[in-house]
């Protein structure tokens, strides 16, 4: 209380009418001004364990059959020999990119026709 | 290797204590630190300082600086990880993720341990849905921290997202493991076990998840969610009792759940229609305050026990004054012959009513309360609404209205029943109305602004919604901040309809741009959801966002884009300049001279404005700046502004609407409007195989589509053209895919046996009639023949929007010229069919617009 008495020079008109202003604008981003001070940052929580190390040693880098089995398919699929005038053709026809058109042809085996009837499906 | 220019310990610390002002958001003292150090001339070309003080800019709102300190701290200091990272997270916020991804890899190069990279990268790669890359970079993080809880369910959920579910179990098992041993059961932990029980069966393995459920059954606290999982899990396994046990339970727990019902009828396996009356008889004696088992036999019973059932439930209702008793009851008329009973009972009530004031005149006991015969005339006017007899819905709820004058919904229906009859003025008038009279109801005033908009009164509109929005913004604006879409699409639709496609344009791109941002919003959840350990709702978050422009609002949005921008390429909008040129060249000089002033004045007049905008525009800025400042997601890049000329003008309409098209075509298949307007677009780039493929896709939606007539005509026509231009690998995938949609190459053929087949049908017939006039403009009379005459009975499926479409083709040329004789008669026939429909209004009372542009050119020039 003591130092508002004393302080008088701060608390003028002009300052206030703004404040008030301040106030109203503050009633609608309230919320908005919460959530700013909301940091992103937070520790992470830690598990508290010995076995940490035997847990991980069971782990080790997985790639399933699965993965390794499509990976054997890409491989094979960029074996498959395509012509670049069909590659041209599918791209102007079905007005994809070039990458996709490749794909499709590679994976009706090079068949131009075959390809272009998956695409209109 | 932290940096080539290491700082000395005092620097080092100040350095420290940047970072962890931004951490913190704060962003000043962040400043003042990095000013420490910069100011010290030794220093003040020092990389990492610099980038930090550019990512702290950034975060302040000021965004070329933040470029320009992060660059030049990126060139003086190439081998350092945190500027790499810093640039990284610079075009993050920018939504440069492709740009971010390589940065940090760059970063990585140089640092291929840190996590903190690493987990920014995580979070790119599963925004981006590169799953696999985010298998890896979450092993990365695994190994580096695996006493970390995140480290381990994120590299599980890798697996989960991949369909990987075998080692996805096998790692949160190894998990759970080491977790159980610390014997700590709380929400999250329970949260984890039930995600764990989602994987199982998302694997398939039912028995397996159903045996997990059960031991982990002390460890899940969430106990509705365990007991739902279990009684399906015996559902889908045939565990009858056991899952009927469940269900019963659970009916008892919350009598109101309608699904428990069903469910619980599936494990007693009860397939007859009246065991199942029966079943909720039994359920309505055990719990005699809950909806379901009152309001789902309606669906089973028939004859003489639904007349019974049905009496009971209505008279409740209508005593209690129910006013969505018909919305609740509106699925029952799937069926005519329940329509018919609903009908009778209800009449009967209003001669009873009149008479004794009661629902039936052998009635014993207390009289029913006035305003029974209230809701009685309130449901028989929505009853005939719906059945299209709206002359009699219109006459009920006039009765209505004259027996209670204040009540709001009778407005509301009474708009409705006008909007059904084809007349959105009147509707409009009736929800100002019912508007008026509770200003402070935001549904009322929303359906108002919603029905202004059908009547095309958009500024009405606008200001209708400015009652409930935020003050000092201009409603459409602060509608647009909140991502109001329901009002931007029918704004949208309302722009189209009045022709100013730029405008409409603008609303279909804000509303694009909202989900848009849907999408970008996930972002923060991707680490928020693995902090707080809710699993299952983030995968279904990342499903959601996976389909998101497959919801009807983006379906319609997308749908009046497309439109517009195939209508713009039919006929583009005339350059402004070179029209009004073109009329000067015939005019006498002093009508020159005075023209000159008038433009003068409207460039002045329009220079103006624009100065004003801009300045409205710079407010608008420091407004979002101010808000925005120190938030590093928010401060999106700032959008092109959409300028509704613009937008019209564009020099590749059709290439706008494939932007809009392509989601749809992905996540939108199942509607056949898709594909209809899928071939619009090919048909007119004359991509004979993307017409095709249009074509067949919408073939397998619904095969017997009226439009899809009309795109087989077009198709053949395009391909008999253009033959002997295909590739020799076009023309043959034609000839094999056509074989099952065609039955003949030969178009007129084609027409006359579609329309042998659909002679009943109104729709096939304006189909088949525009392709015998397009086919061959000797028959125009042959084809007028077929749509002309909508009485007598010929058609079964005459509705007010397809009079409404061949009135329009019939004055738009598709059917040939018209005589005015010949447009009247038609008219005239469609005004007696539905008097109330604005569309076949004599043009008189429509275009009253008064021609007063003469008149405000004297003014001026005084």
């Amino acid at each position: 209380m003591a130092d508002e008495g004393e302080d008088p020079v701060n608390g003028t008109s002009d300052e206030n009418s703004e404040k008030s202003q301040q106030k109203k604008q503050a009633k609608y981003d309230s919320g908005a001004a919460d959530l700013e001070k909301v940091t992103d940052y937070a520790e992470e929580k830690e598990i508290s364990t010995q076995d940490v190390a035997n847990a991980i040693s069971a782990i080790g880098d997985r790639r399933n059959q699965a993965a390794l089995e499509k990976q054997a398919r890409e491989k094979e699929l960029l074996k498959v020999l395509i012509k670049k005038e069909d590659v041209d053709l599918i791209v102007k026809e079905m007005e994809i990119s070039r990458s996709k058109a490749e794909r499709t042809l590679r994976e009706n085996h090079g068949n131009v026709v075959n390809a272009l009837i998956s695409l209109t499906n | 290797m932290p940096s080539s220019n290491p700082l000395p310990p005092k620097e080092n610390a100040l350095f420290k204590r940047i970072l962890k002002s931004y951490e913190h958001k704060q962003y000043k003292n962040g400043l003042k630190f990095a000013k420490q150090i910069l100011t010290n001339a030794k220093f003040q070309e020092h990389g990492e300082t610099l980038a930090m003080k550019g990512l702290t800019l950034n975060c302040l709102g000021r965004k070329e600086e933040a470029y320009e300190h992060v660059r030049r701290g990126l060139r003086n200091d190439l081998k350092s990880h945190v500027c790499w990272h810093v640039y990284g997270l610079l075009q993050r916020s920018d939504k440069k993720y492709d740009e971010a991804i390589k940065c940090y890899r760059n970063a990585l190069k140089w640092e291929k341990d840190n996590i903190q990279i690493l987990r920014d990268l995580s979070l790119l790669q599963i925004q981006m849905r590169d799953l696999e890359g985010y298998r890896d970079t979450r092993y990365q993080l695994l190994m580096l921290r695996p006493i970390q809880r995140a480290s381990w369910i994120g590299y599980a959920m890798s697996f989960h997202l991949l369909e990987d579910f075998k080692n996805a179990l096998s790692i949160l098992d190894t998990f759970l493991d080491q977790q159980q041993r610390l014997n700590i059961i709380d929400y999250e932990h329970s949260e984890l076990v039930l995600y764990q029980n989602q994987v199982i069966q998302e694997s398939g393995d039912l028995k397996q998840a159903l045996k997990h459920l059960e031991k982990m059954s002390d460890q899940i606290v969430d106990r509705l969610t365990f007991k739902e999982n279990l009684g399906n899990l015996h559902l889908r396994l045939e565990n009858w009792n056991k899952a009927a046990d469940i269900y019963e339970e659970l009916i008892q727990r919350n009598p109101e759940n309608t699904i428990y019902y069903k469910k619980l009828i599936e494990a007693k396996r009860l397939t007859k229609e009246a065991d199942i009356v029966d079943f909720y008889m039994k359920y309505n004696e055990k719990f005699p305050r809950a909806m379901p088992p009152k309001r789902l036999p309606l669906n089973y019973a028939t004859g003489e026990q639904f007349r019974i059932l049905l009496d009971k439930y209505m008279r409740k209702a209508l005593s209690k004054g129910v006013p969505p008793l018909f919305v609740d009851l509106r699925s029952l008329y799937k069926d005519p012959k329940k329509i018919q009973l609903i009908e009778e009972l209800v009449l009967s009530y209003i001669e009873s009513l009149k008479k004794v004031s009661k629902y039936c005149e052998t009635d014993v006991g207390p009289k029913e309360p006035a305003s029974a015969i209230l809701w009685v005339y309130y449901y028989l006017a929505q009853h005939y609404d719906y059945l299209k007899q709206f002359e009699k819905a219109l006459e009920y709820i006039e009765t209505a209205i004259e027996h209670t004058p204040t009540l709001i919904e009778l407005f509301v229906t009474k708009g409705r029943i006008f909007k059904h009859a084809g007349n959105p003025i009147e509707a409009y008038q009736c929800l100002d109305e019912a508007q008026a009279m509770d200003t402070a109801d935001r549904y009322i005033n929303s359906k108002c602004a919603k029905y202004m908009l059908r009547a095309n009164l958009i500024k009405e509109a606008e200001d209708t919604c400015a009652k409930f929005t935020r003050e000092g913004v201009s409603a459409m604006e602060n509608l647009n901040e909140m991502q109001c879409m329901w009002f931007q699409t029918e704004c949208a639709l309302a722009y189209q309809r009045l022709g100013k496609f730029g405008d409409a344009l603008k609303k279909c791109h804000e509303i694009d741009r909202h989900f848009s941002e849907i999408i970008e919003d996930q972002f923060d959840f991707h680490t928020y959801c693995m902090r707080k350990m809710t699993l299952r709702s983030y995968v279904g978050l990342l499903r959601l966002e996976d389909v998101l422009r497959g919801h009807p609002f983006y379906f319609k949005a997308a749908k009046c884009a497309i439109e517009v921008y195939l209508h713009l390429f039919d006929s583009p909008l005339k350059d402004e300049n070179a029209e009004q040129e073109l009329n000067t060249e015939n005019l006498a000089p002093s009508e020159l001279k005075k023209l000159k002033n008038k433009q003068r004045k409207a460039k002045k007049k329009a220079e103006q404005e624009n100065a004003q905008a801009r300045e409205a525009q710079v407010k608008r800025d420091q407004h979002h700046k101010s808000r925005q400042q120190g938030d590093v997601e928010a401060d999106a890049p700032q959008l092109d502004e959409l300028i509704p000329d613009k937008l019209a003008r564009v020099d590749d309409p059709l290439e706008q609407a494939i932007k809009f098209l392509e989601p749809l075509q992905s996540l939108a298949r199942d509607r056949m409007e898709t594909h209809l307007m899928a071939f619009e677009v090919y048909y007119r780039k004359r991509k004979i195989l993307l017409m095709l493929q249009s074509i067949k896709r919408a073939h397998q939606v619904e095969p017997s589509h009226p439009k899809l007539h009309s795109c087989l005509i077009r198709f053949l026509q395009v391909f008999n053209e253009n033959q002997r231009n295909f590739d020799p690998a076009v023309l043959e995938v034609i000839t094999s895919e056509t074989k099952s949609l065609l039955s003949t190459k030969d178009a007129k053929k084609l027409n006359k046996e579609f329309l042998d087949s659909r002679k009943g049908s109104l729709k096939a017939a304006l189909e088949g009639a525009i392709a015998t006039y397009q086919l061959d403009n000797k028959l125009q009379k042959e084809a007028l023949g077929l749509v002309m005459d909508i009485d007598h009975n010929k058609y079964t499926d005459v509705d007010i929007e397809i009079c409404t479409e061949i009135y329009k083709n019939l004055r738009n040329g598709k059917l040939g010229a018209c005589a005015q004789s010949q447009l009247d008669a038609f008219v005239a026939q469609c005004r007696k069919r539905y008097p109330h429909a604005e569309a076949f209004q004599p043009p008189q009372e429509i275009k009253a617009q008064p021609q007063t542009n003469h008149v405000t050119t004297e003014q001026d020039s005084n």
